[in-house]
């Protein structure tokens, strides 16, 4: 991209992502030491995405601050979150300013607790002058790790980090994962605390049920592998790898046919556990939902943007049931996004152009170039979408301009179906003869 | 008169001055526009939010240039509902993506080639504005020359404001910096092409969710000419005319007084206070800008038209929501703009709060609200839940941060920031309030809230 300026960027800074990481854990704070833009700003987002509260301690940095450092503030701030809300962990994001600036957080941080303190303190560094939301997730996993797992004897539990997808995603892996009998520990696990229910004489606490314990967080150097789903936080995994002996499982996002058969596979292969009917079932009902729409969607153009493990896992999926897709987009860049995609290519005998480390408008131009009937992608691509007069089928993070995509997953073999369902459903209720909808 | 020190803070007793329980005849106000105590959970933004989010953002034919990391970009790109007619501003997001090598060897260049790329792009933009973000201000790029530099070779106004989100203690001094650098930088750099005895700006009105499109008209009706709203709405060039209106009134006049007051200080224009929110308060304001021009009658017959038309849906809601007690919490004027149309719905407000109200801000909500009443300067969190609990509210009208929390604890909310289905500004806007008012607190799906479920 020749370009310096960047226009319709689809990728947000460090802080958000390890909040996220942060959100799935039990019973801890994020608290991040910076300017109070930098929690406002990624509460916002989280609160419309998954329409749930999102709670997160600032150190409130100010002019004295970019004078004589932010030690006092994040004293102070981990002083004030640590007696008034009593957390088991306090998960500690840096931002542009607290890196510029150079304060030495874990230092400041080891330094503020008394002696039996029972608090943990996670110190991620997570400049948003470098990498993306993505890499936030990912430093703060890796830190939670490195923090706080523990050799001891073996649990015969799958570790299985998450990245940055949605609650009704986690459920499903979860569910896989039942029914094959496999025991786990998530890294992390927002699928209750970011989707919580209303249960009745009860309120959502300021630290909700849900969430990865600590004490889990600390097993996870015993398990028996760690499969990373989204490959851009595999920081961890290789980190568990090195210190632990704990064998890593990098492979694509289990969306479509072949890539859930290898996410499957793995887990039977880390586990020795056998693959049950039921999921042999479920594979069959995504094939069988392929080949239900295939009239329908052989051929289509559909063009992809969002986080890159996603994009490539989808680009696959699309291919396999016949459509075109034409052009992929992330915003991240990451080494495995383009020889994905390139397999595909080869192997689907596609072209799809492959757009890294670029923004919404560069996107635009290609699809204008190389054609779309459907759009993938998160809210930001609405205007872009009403632009080429084609739908949008919403995915990923952020999306706050429809209800309940967090909900429902795009992941496993069922997930699958529900994407195919909606791509499909997309096309035929928008400018399809309905003549040819009766039978 | 007592301040209080809510259970939630015993270990931050700190907070207990912005705390306050209001006595008639024996007033104090909550401390107010200091710094927040770090890692109290603070609902408070930054000065690039004031100035780029709120007073800057809602021109509509400007390239809003964000210059620093891609984050601050991202958060402000069409999230706030400042609508318009023209979709340049909140389409599209403009970031100088500041990396590492910017960092340590400064922006400046990709500073200059952003607005250059911005501009070929984009010739529709009449002016680029530039927002400093934290980290411009710590590298210390010279943003005034290179602004400069760029705008004699692009040949529009590229105008740099120097908002680094760290400069104060909220989202306010952004809004006056926004103010300042709008005033000094383009207020009388162009002249309106016609003028008459009639001309008005209407300062502190962004067209949330379309108030300006409600509110403009009323005045226009009157015989008043409408030489700019700032900024809702605003084209570019809307601004510069400013100093040659008659009159200003000020709706926001927490984050636009500035303006108001630098105009009459250099220009001598007067300017008038006003709440353009609920039937009374609207009315009033009409019949001040009446009063000014010399149009009584004409004001008289607008607030005349308007009531026949929309009083008797305002009195369709009141007597459903009569005797209900509510909660507003908002930036800060609206807090207490919001007090008397709510008694005319029939309601009492028992709690306020503000994000970053001054001293005026809480002297405004004291002169209207009675014995017992509660006022929380710069809540955080924690207090919010446990006032919602302790005080029961029938509805709170707060910002979406607090939207989800509130309805955890089964209580009805209103988005005040951008509203739900605004707009909510003059009398029509009233009646849309007052619908979404009772929507929230009569809809049945609060029963559900603690019905268990039987086992038989």
């Amino acid at each position: 991209m020749a370009r310096s300026v960047a226009i319709n960027p689809p990728k947000m800074c460090q802080p958000m992502g390890a909040i996220l990481a942060y959100m799935g854990v039990h019973g801890c704070v994020p608290l991040v030491h910076g300017s109070q833009g930098c929690s406002t700003y990624p509460r916002y987002n989280i609160a419309r995405h998954f329409r749930e509260s999102a709670e997160v301690a600032v150190s409130s940095l100010a002019e004295d601050a970019a004078v004589y450092g932010g030690a006092k503030n994040l004293t102070e701030a981990i002083k004030n979150v640590k007696s008034r809300i009593n957390p088991a962990i306090i998960g500690i994001c840096t931002t542009c300013m607290s890196e510029t600036i150079g304060d030495d957080v874990r230092l400041i941080s080891k330094n503020a607790l008394a002696p039996g303190d029972a608090v943990k303190i996670i110190p991620a560094s997570t400049p948003s002058y470098v990498g993306t939301h993505l890499t936030g997730y990912d430093n703060a996993m890796k830190a939670l790790v490195e923090t706080l797992a523990v050799k001891d004897k073996p649990n015969y539990k799958i570790n299985i980090i998450t990245g940055i997808i949605n609650p009704g995603d986690i459920r499903e892996i979860k569910k896989i994962l039942r029914i094959m009998n496999v025991k786990s520990i998530f890294l992390s696990d927002i699928s209750e605390t970011l989707d919580s229910p209303i249960l009745p004489g009860v309120h959502k606490p300021l630290l909700p049920d849900g969430g990865t314990e600590a004490s889990e967080i600390a097993d996870s150097a015993n398990s028996l592998g760690t499969i990373s789903i989204c490959r851009t936080a595999s920081s961890a995994a290789t980190y568990l790898r090195n210190k632990f002996n704990v064998p890593t499982v990098l492979d694509p996002a289990p969306i479509g046919v072949a890539n859930t058969d290898r996410f499957v596979q793995n887990i039977s292969s880390l586990s020795g556990a056998v693959i049950p009917d039921e999921i042999k079932k479920e594979r069959g009902r995504l094939i069988d939902s392929m080949v239900d729409v295939h009239h329908y969607m052989f051929g289509r153009k559909v063009a992809i943007f969002g986080d890159p493990d996603l994009v490539s896992a989808i680009v696959r999926f699309c291919a396999e049931a016949g459509m075109d897709p034409t052009v992929a987009m992330t915003a991240t860049k990451h080494k495995d996004f383009a020889p994905d995609i390139k397999e595909v290519n080869a192997e689907y005998k596609t072209d799809t152009q492959i757009l890294e480390g670029t923004d919404l408008y560069e996107f635009h131009e290609a699809v204008k170039t190389y054609g779309a009937e459907l759009i993938l992608g998160n809210s930001k691509g609405k205007d872009l979408a009403d632009d080429e007069g084609v739908p949008l089928v919403r995915f990923g993070f952020p999306v706050y301009d429809r209800v309940g995509v967090y909900r429902y997953p795009i992941l496993g073999y069922n997930g699958s179906i529900y994407l195919l369902d909606q791509m499909t459903n997309a096309i035929l209720g928008h400018k399809y003869d309905p003549n040819k909808l009766h039978q | 008169m007592t301040t209080i020190l809510p259970e939630c803070d015993i270990p931050i007793p700190q907070r207990q001055p912005h705390i306050v329980c209001h006595e008639p005849g024996n007033m104090i106000l909550p401390m107010c526009n200091i710094q927040t105590v770090p890692g109290d959970m603070t609902e408070r933004g930054c000065t690039f939010a004031g100035c780029r989010g709120v007073v800057g953002g809602p021109v509509k034919d400007v390239i809003q240039l964000i210059h620093g990391p891609i984050g601050c970009a991202y958060y402000t790109w069409g999230t706030r509902r400042n609508l318009s007619d023209v979709k340049l501003h909140r389409k599209y997001c403009f970031s100088t993506d500041l990396t590492e090598e910017s960092v340590i060897y400064g922006g400046a260049k990709k500073l200059y080639n952003s607005i250059i790329d911005s501009h070929e792009l984009f010739p529709e933009g009449k002016a680029v504005f530039v927002y400093s973000t934290c980290v411009v201000g710590l590298i210390g790029d010279d943003t005034e020359a290179i602004c400069k530099q760029a705008q004699e070779k692009i040949g529009i106004p590229v105008i740099p404001f120097h908002c680094e989100g760290f400069r104060g203690v909220s989202q306010s001094l952004g809004h006056h910096i926004a103010n300042r650098t709008l005033f000094e930088k383009v207020v009388g750099t162009e002249e309106p092409e016609t003028t008459t005895p009639y001309d008005m700006c209407i300062i502190g009105e962004f067209n949330i969710d379309g108030d300006a499109w409600i509110v403009k008209p009323l005045f226009e009706r009157m015989g008043v000419r409408v030489l700019s709203v700032f900024t809702g709405n605003a084209s570019y060039h809307d601004i510069p005319p400013m100093h040659r209106a008659k009159l200003n009134i000020v709706q926001c006049q927490r984050s636009s007084t500035y303006i108001a007051k630098m105009i009459q200080d250099k220009y001598n224009i007067p300017y008038i206070n006003v709440s353009l929110f609920g039937m009374k308060q609207t009315a009033d304001a009409l019949r001040d800008v009446g009063k000014f021009f010399h149009l009584e009658e004409n004001a008289e017959k607008v607030v005349a038209e308007e009531l026949a038309k929309y009083q008797p849906k305002i009195d369709y809601h009141k007597k459903r929501l009569e005797g209900k007690k509510c909660f507003i919490y908002q930036g800060a004027p609206r807090a207490w703009h919001w007090i008397e149309p709510m008694r005319e719905l029939g309601i009492e407000t028992i709690l306020t709060a503000t994000t970053f109200g001054h001293k005026d801000d809480y002297e405004k909500i004291m002169s209207k609200v009675g014995q017992g009443h509660i006022c929380i300067d710069n809540p955080n969190a924690l207090e919010i839940e446990e006032y919602l609990i302790r005080m029961k509210p029938d509805f709170f009208i707060g910002g979406l941060k607090e939207k989800y929390l509130t309805y955890k604890l089964g209580i009805p909310f209103i988005n005040g920031h951008s509203y739900e289905e605004g707009p909510y500004a003059g009398f029509e806007g009233f009646v849309n309030f007052a619908r979404d008012i009772d929507v929230a607190v009569n809809s049945p799906v609060w029963k559900f809230i603690n019905r268990p479920l039987e086992v038989s």
